[in-house]
């Protein structure tokens, strides 16, 4: 249960919750089931039936709004009927699939840390960016062995009812006690709370790779004497909504059901978060082969589709030509639109120093 | 038992024994021994013990949290015993239901339970506030006073049947002796029924710090994700950083503590009276 969770995993969950809370409709409820029964996570067939093309994502309602979503523009582009697998692109699942050349996913759901790590073993096809357009997302979330699918962000989020008419607008609110008084809610993982960490103690955004890991524990020691931390999505609403934390670094996912649950009692705010990429991956010896991987890759960075998931899901668009096509109501939480004020997760360093950041923040909150 | 049943008896239990051995102390084994082998052959992950700061604090909290649990644990529970070992038997059965009642809630309800009475907007700081002897809600929710609360309730009926049925045994004609040969109550309770009632505190003690040890859902819910245990720390090093060396050395190292205990504590009591088997 306290196992850190990824963001898309997170997705999944939320989802779930939807459908449970009644609002998604009896028929889609069942359109849903048709769609997770199709695609039992259980390892059926040897290989994906011809003529198809299989993206897999971490399940739930997931699965059915990728399809919605991207069904049509890859049938389209390439011929292949698309199915949705809810089965988990853990970095696991794929390692043993690709090891017993038994590959039956074409296009995954990752993470940057997960691609470059898995491209690293040597588990994954390059990116042709001949057939992906480099172009239809931003140049930083363009990796080898990965690219750019949707975009989310780690965002402040606070409740209106402890700050009134004088709201932090900045990270340096979030960590100025004196002003803003009231326990903070932290992520259990190192990933984003050092670069906002860095934010808050002044560096420019062009400057924080590399991150200072050390300076940035540094300023965040005195706030995690008193913090709250999360490592599940759920357990990040559950705080800032039962009034535990009165601020809090969190996906804009969560932090936008937060203000349509309390009605706009947690607001929260783009400013200074951090963005980052979903990211296509394609597995080494996909069944429909890395070029047809490709031009599905390629098929759904369709504007629309993109602005599409946005609607059903909250994930962002990755193409920036979507961003005029974001209706009106939907452009306060796509975080393509909040880009500029944001900074961008730099994977690679990730990829290279997880274990020593992770290491040293785990310590830190222990302390 | 005489030794002519005792051959006949291993016969039976041969089964169950080798299954044991092949799915369970086997493949234990077999994880206990990469703390030898990864991430190169040699101790270099028993040395941690010695040199690595994290584990050194994640030990002192695990500790510090399993040493209260048991101290509050056995103070409560003696409470709770001495009143079932003089009760009559009706009261006795109604306090015996309340004791072992919990043991059928799991310890995930049970965790979720404390944190919707101690939480800020919770059952006990709504009504302090109601009643108006607190201004502002108190913290009484994620810290390691909540962990305690919740483990301390777990571990009470592991406590209070121990030193129920020691005190069971204890001859009440000696505490009249006492009284009779002018001791006042708390002397003759002092010095009587306390040291007598001495085995049944060690066992129940060692029983709710072994158990304490091992706790992980307890504390990963009441703790906010600030408080690491070993238990949790355990899982983090094998599951999410994959270091399966430091992790099973931990292992290893909790697996010989709970035994090194289990024997201390076999040198008070009789352990095979302890866990219900002697006749």
């Amino acid at each position: 249960m306290n196992e850190p969770q990824s963001h898309a995993e997170d997705c999944a969950d939320i989802l779930k919750q939807d459908l449970a809370a009644g609002r998604i409709s009896r028929r889609d409820f069942v359109a849903a089931l048709a769609a997770l029964g199709a695609v039992s996570a259980l390892p059926k067939r040897a290989g994906a039936q011809a003529g198809e093309l299989v993206i897999a994502n971490w399940g739930g309602d997931a699965v059915r709004h990728f399809g919605t979503a991207f069904g049509q523009v890859v049938e389209q582009k390439t011929g292949r009927k698309l199915t949705v697998d809810g089965g988990g692109p853990s970095m696991g699942r794929i390692r043993t699939m690709v090891q017993a050349r038994n590959t039956v996913w074409d296009v995954c759901d990752s993470g940057a840390g997960d691609s470059l790590e898995l491209g690293r073993l040597g588990m994954l096809e390059p990116i042709d960016y001949d057939i992906v357009d480099r172009n239809k997302m931003l140049p930083e979330f363009a990796y080898p062995h990965g690219c750019a699918n949707y975009m989310f962000g780690v965002v402040l989020a606070y409740d209106r009812r402890r700050y009134g008419d004088n709201p932090p607008t900045r990270l340096a609110d979030f960590w100025d006690l004196q002003k803003f008084p009231g326990r903070r809610l932290l992520r259990k993982q190192a990933l984003a709370m050092l670069e906002m960490a860095l934010i808050a103690d002044g560096v420019p955004f062009e400057q924080i790779y590399p991150i200072d890991i050390d300076r940035a524990l540094r300023k965040l020691r005195p706030l995690a004497r008193d913090a709250l931390f999360w490592a599940n999505g759920t357990e990040s609403q559950q705080h800032l909504r039962d009034g535990e934390c009165s601020m809090g670094l969190i996906w804009h996912t969560r932090a936008n059901l937060l203000k349509r649950e309390t009605n706009g009692r947690i607001d929260w705010t783009f400013n200074q978060g951090i963005l980052f990429p979903g990211i296509w991956i394609v597995p080494k010896g996909n069944p429909a082969g890395a070029k047809t991987a490709m031009e599905a890759i390629a098929a759904m960075q369709d504007p629309a589709a993109q602005v599409k998931l946005l609607e059903l899901m909250g994930n962002g668009p990755a193409n920036p030509a979507a961003r005029e096509l974001v209706p009106a109501e939907l452009r306060s939480v796509d975080p393509g639109l909040a880009a500029d004020r944001m900074l961008r997760s730099n994977g690679r360093w990730w990829g290279e120093n997880t274990t020593i950041a992770e290491q040293k923040y785990a310590d830190m909150i222990g302390t | 038992m005489r030794r002519s049943f005792g051959g006949t008896y291993w016969l039976l239990i041969l089964p169950a024994l080798v299954l044991m051995v092949a799915f369970y102390i086997l493949p234990v084994l077999s994880v206990l021994v990469i703390s030898v082998t990864e991430p190169e052959p040699g101790f270099g992950n028993y040395a941690l013990l010695a040199t690595s700061g994290p584990l050194h604090r994640v030990l002192a909290t695990t500790a510090r949290i399993c040493v209260i649990t048991t101290i509050v644990t056995l103070l409560l529970g003696y409470v709770v015993a001495y009143g079932l070992a003089h009760a009559r038997p009706t009261m006795r059965g109604l306090i015996f239901f309340g004791v072992v009642l919990p043991l059928w809630v799991s310890v995930l309800v049970r965790a979720f339970s404390w944190v919707t009475i101690l939480r800020r907007e919770g059952l006990l700081n709504n009504a302090l506030l109601e009643v108006g002897i607190i201004e502002e809600p108190l913290r009484l929710l994620f810290n390691e006073f909540a962990i305690c609360i919740g483990m301390i309730h777990y571990m009470l009926p592991y406590a209070i049947l121990p030193l129920y049925a020691n005190m069971r045994g204890i001859d009440r004609r000696l505490i009249s002796a006492a009284r009779g040969l002018g001791a006042s109550r708390p002397t003759a309770f002092r010095r009587v029924f306390l040291p007598l009632s001495l085995p049944g505190v060690i066992s129940a003690g060692m029983l709710v710090f072994i158990f304490s040890l091992g706790f992980f859902v307890t504390p990963a819910i009441l703790g906010g994700g600030r408080t690491r245990m070993i238990a949790e720390y355990m899982s983090w090093l094998i599951l999410d950083r994959l270091y399966w060396g430091p992790g099973t050395m931990i292992a290893t190292m909790l697996v010989l503590t709970v035994f090194a205990l289990l024997w201390l504590l076999g040198r008070f009591v009789d352990l095979r009276r302890l866990f219900g088997t002697a006749t």
